[in-house]
């Protein structure tokens, strides 16, 4: 069995029946191709309503992983992935099968469980295969059942496959400031990516959304040095404040002395009304 | 298959009758053009269509005709399968890729799941087939075993057929009869006796692909009774109407099978027009192309029609979430009259 902490069996039956708490109970009595079944049926068994999710639950349904969340789901989704960490974990062949099984013939709500559990599931490394496909999906839910707040990526993805993500994230208009451990990830290659897509963007008139500039911001070429102007020089508030963010992390000199044409926005920096987290409106 | 419209020796998919020729097509044109506006703001769905051979341009002609949902029965590709993954990755297709595009359209997307007559033949991939057909048939979406049945009435057929009729009843689904093209009749009533002594209740079993033949001892048996609407073959929509005003509206439901073959994705918003050009009731229109379906279906527990008849349509950016078949920005309808594709 993998990652399974009390708390989230505990938290799990709060948000049942009690003929729902019953028929999970009895289902993981049962064998694994039971198991399996059950996690196909769960939603002829259980009720789709959202869960309820307070402060309180955040962040300790694993206490070895705390960033692993469940806001948003819904008990469908909840049980299912309860039910995945009842798996015989051993022997390994046997689980890596039953799970890959699992993953070649599920249907949307499925793959999004099984991604969802990917970070608590036994052998984690196993899947990194199967994650990075997703990224790859057409299909938004699947897409953000990995890329978005679950702590799998950060964890295990390598640089590429990381950047990968977040360069498809920004392409398809989701909220990157959900995936977990973007700013502890970023990396030069990433940043030169992203300048690039803004710059192609820009080239057929077409915008990204601003917080993508928290990317660049560290790895700053001096190449960077005239779109910054312009930015500086926009109509649009918060790409000056970008701008602005981008020079006063930056390590090139010639980069950082642009901000010193706008000492109201170094200053506000400087006392902390103005950081990243201003610019993530980004609607959902 | 046939490319020359004339030749309608053999329309293989659905009806592969040989005696199709005794029936000649009327090129009479009645111009689909001239009579949509009969069925506006009608709403139709088609229990068995087989989307995965279909396009794009159908998902939007089929919306804009007015149909709102669609049953895709698992069945025959064209060419027999040789291996279980390819029947995982058809059926994995069905809830997954195909429900997505169809989605995509504002149409929603429901399938039946089951090992077809024709590749029951093949026993040692039966058998395999077999094995994983439950983790399918408990899915989402999923609102019937289908379509199963006979085609040649081989013993493998029946077998299957069998064993498909128990995971109906395991599993409390509907079922989906596909009747033979050959030797109908007789195939028809085979299948409905078989059901019955499986203790199936009639009232869970649709079989298919009915004419005027069979379409009495069906009715009378109490099951539903489905009409395939598919060109140059066994059942066209004048006769459908006729039918219709014989029989009455209650246990009858018209589909398209719109398929890989000669067929036509809105063979059911053609017929509603025909109907009420022929002055027949809205409301038995409304029954046979779309209520009856549901009520058959809907016995899976499966079909919640808040999630096609609330009128939630398309808001493009609320609705298509930023990934999809739609490559980066573009829309889901297009002018395709326009010369510029922007
Ligand atoms: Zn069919």
């Amino acid at each position: 069995m993998a990652n399974l902490s009390t708390n989230f069996s505990q938290f799990l039956f709060e948000q049942c029946t009690n003929k729902e708490r019953e028929w999970l109970e009895e289902k993981v009595k049962s064998n694994f191709l039971d198991l399996m079944t059950a996690f196909v049926a769960a939603p002829r068994f259980l009720s789709k309503k959202n869960i309820s999710y307070d402060s309180k639950s955040r962040g300790s349904l694993i206490p070895e992983l705390t960033s692993f969340e469940v806001n948003g789901w819904n008990l469908v989704r909840l049980a299912r992935v309860w039910l995945l960490l009842h798996l015989p974990s051993e022997p390994k062949e046997q689980y890596i099968k039953n799970i890959e099984t699992l993953f070649d013939t599920a249907e949307l709500n499925e793959l999004v469980a099984l991604y969802s559990a990917l970070p608590l599931l036994s052998y984690p490394t196993e899947w990194l295969p199967r994650a990075t496909d997703a990224v790859r999906s057409n299909m938004g839910f699947v897409f953000d059942s990995i890329a978005l707040q679950n702590p799998y990526p950060e964890l295990y993805f390598p640089e590429p496959a990381w950047n990968q993500l977040v360069l498809k994230t920004i392409f398809n208009e989701k909220p990157i400031h959900r995936i977990y451990g973007i700013n502890r990830r970023r990396n030069e290659d990433l940043s030169i990516a992203v300048f690039d897509f803004i710059s192609e963007r820009s080239a057929a008139g077409r915008n990204v959304p601003i917080s993508v500039w928290m990317l660049i911001s560290g790895f700053t070429l001096e190449s960077m040095v005239p779109k910054l102007f312009l930015m500086f020089k926009s109509e649009i508030q918060t790409e000056k404040q970008a701008a602005a963010l981008v020079c006063y992390e930056s390590k090139e000199p010639k980069i950082r002395s642009l901000l010193t044409k706008y000492p109201d926005l170094e200053l506000s920096i400087q006392n902390e009304d103005l950081d990243w987290s201003k610019l993530q409106s980004i609607p959902e | 298959m046939c490319q020359n419209p004339n030749n309608q020796t053999k329309n293989p998919s659905h009806f592969e009758s040989i005696d199709a020729t005794e029936e000649s097509p009327t090129h009479r044109d009645l111009l689909w053009e001239d009579y949509q506006n009969l069925i506006k703001d009608m709403r139709f769905f088609d229990p068995h269509i087989h989307m995965v051979s279909r396009t794009t341009d159908d998902y939007q002609m089929m919306a804009k005709a007015g149909i709102v949902a669609i049953i895709e029965p698992a069945f025959w590709v064209g060419q027999p399968r040789t291996g279980l993954a390819s029947f995982k990755d058809y059926y994995s297709s069905l809830v997954g890729w195909e429900r997505f595009r169809s989605s995509q359209f504002g149409i929603k997307h429901y399938c039946t799941m089951g090992l077809n007559s024709r590749e029951a033949n093949n026993e040692r991939l039966a058998e395999e087939v077999m094995e994983i057909l439950p983790l399918f048939a408990y899915k989402e979406g999923v609102v019937g075993i289908g379509e199963i049945g006979f085609d040649d009435q081989t013993a493998l057929e029946e077998k299957y057929y069998r064993l498909q009729l128990d995971l109906a009843k395991k599993t409390n689904l509907p079922v989906q009869i596909h009747t033979p093209h050959r030797d109908k009749k007789r195939g028809t009533e085979r299948s409905m006796s078989i059901a019955l002594e499986h203790g199936l209740d009639p009232s869970f079993v649709v079989v298919d692909h009915n004419n005027e033949e069979t379409v009495k001892s069906v009715l009378d048996q109490g099951f539903w009774a489905a009409f395939t609407i598919y060109p140059f073959t066994k059942m066209g929509n004048e006769r459908m109407v006729a039918v219709v005003e014989k029989y009455g509206p209650e246990r009858i439901m018209i589909n398209s099978s719109a398929d890989w073959g000669i067929s036509d994705p809105l063979a059911i918003p053609k017929t509603a027009a025909l109907m009420k050009q022929r002055g027949i009731p809205l409301d038995v229109i409304r029954k046979v192309t779309y209520q009856n379906a549901i009520d058959a279906f809907a016995k899976s527990g499966q079909i919640d029609v808040a999630d096609f008849e609330t009128e939630s349509k398309p808001d493009p950016s609320a609705k298509f979430h930023g990934n999809s078949i739609l490559r980066g920005g573009q829309q889901p309808v297009m002018n395709k009259n326009s010369l510029l594709i922007q």
